[in-house]
């Protein structure tokens, strides 16, 4: 794995895109990692009685997609210290989460840079998220 | 508003500033569940595996590091629903149950906002408290009218450390079309 150190990085900085293929499998199996139980995250019936065409992805699994995205670009040795997301359109199985990332500012004194990450679906914007990451 | 949605909102506002917690952990962080969560995100970095990556970003005595991002997970109640014995044993968001017997069943999470202070290490022992920031008035959504509630945690460590915190709101709401 490669790692990134603060020096090489710029604002406007754009981040390698990430597909996610969103999958009944990866909803439930997700939505399990994260000891959440919520019917509507395994349930198709549950979720429609609740006015949701479908089972969707969990909140605990877009923040943890959004982490990962960023740390995949940082390498093992950049530590997150904020991830902050708002979700929109929700993720239901079938569509597919385009993510993508741009550095908005790096701060010298604490090597630390901020992202704004987004998460696409055919409905729109699932996921839009603040990040700071610490790099060495 | 009508008369039953201003005793309502009365009733919900009441909520706010209510504490709970301590809430303990079912596990200690451990590379099991960890590797389990991994799987799920697809996320390979060496630190949640490798002891020796780990200690470049904080692991302690051999061990893993946890992903920040999984800080939630270690205190969910999972599948029973439950806390594990030691826990408080208040409701953590008292104002659910109230908004399910007023007709607003769906539960939807729209914002968390995470901090992290310190590495989460293999063999911690993590906990959270919790108190009620915010209770809006009733909102029209696409998923159907009701109430953001936003709630502020802390999480600790073994030591009483705080790793991080978290805002989380979450929209409770009566499914749209239903007549309930």
């Amino acid at each position: 794995m490669k790692t990134l150190s603060f020096s090489d990085v710029r604002m406007g900085d754009q981040l390698p895109s990430l597909d996610v293929e969103i999958t009944a499998k990866l909803i439930t199996a997700s939505a399990i990692a994260t000891r959440d139980y919520q019917d509507v995250h395994h349930d198709q019936d549950a979720a429609r009685a609740l006015g949701s065409p479908n089972i969707f992805m969990n909140i605990l699994t877009s923040n943890g997609y959004v982490g990962r995205f960023v740390t995949d670009w940082t390498g093992s040795t950049g530590q997150l210290k904020k991830v902050a997301i708002q979700l929109g359109a929700p993720n239901y199985p079938g569509d597919t989460m385009t993510m993508s990332g741009e550095v908005v500012a790096v701060n010298e004194d604490n090597k630390s840079v901020e992202l704004k990450v987004v998460g696409k679906n055919k409905l729109g914007n699932h996921v839009v998220g603040h990040v700071v990451v610490s790099l060495p | 508003m009508t008369d039953d949605e201003s005793t309502l909102q009365h009733q919900i506002d009441s909520f706010v500033g209510a504490e709970a917690g301590p809430f303990l952990s079912w596990d200690t962080v451990n590379r099991a569940m960890i590797r389990h969560w991994c799987e799920a995100m697809g996320d390979t970095n060496p630190v949640y595996f490798d002891p020796d990556a780990a200690a470049a970003v904080g692991g302690k005595e051999g061990g893993v590091v946890a992903p920040a991002t999984m800080m939630q997970a270690w205190t969910m109640t999972g599948y029973a629903g439950q806390h594990p014995p030691g826990s408080d044993t208040r409701e953590g968001m008292p104002v659910m149950p109230v908004l399910n017997d007023a007709g607003y069943p769906g539960v939807v999470a729209t914002n968390c906002e995470q901090e992290y202070f310190l590495p989460i290490c293999e063999g911690d022992e993590i906990s959270v408290s919790s108190i009620i920031e915010a209770i809006s008035g009733l909102k029209k959504t696409a998923l159907g009218a009701g109430y953001f509630i936003t709630q502020l945690s802390d999480f600790f460590n073994q030591r009483g450390e705080k790793v991080g915190n978290m805002r989380f709101r979450v929209l409770k709401y009566k499914p749209a079309g239903s007549t309930g």
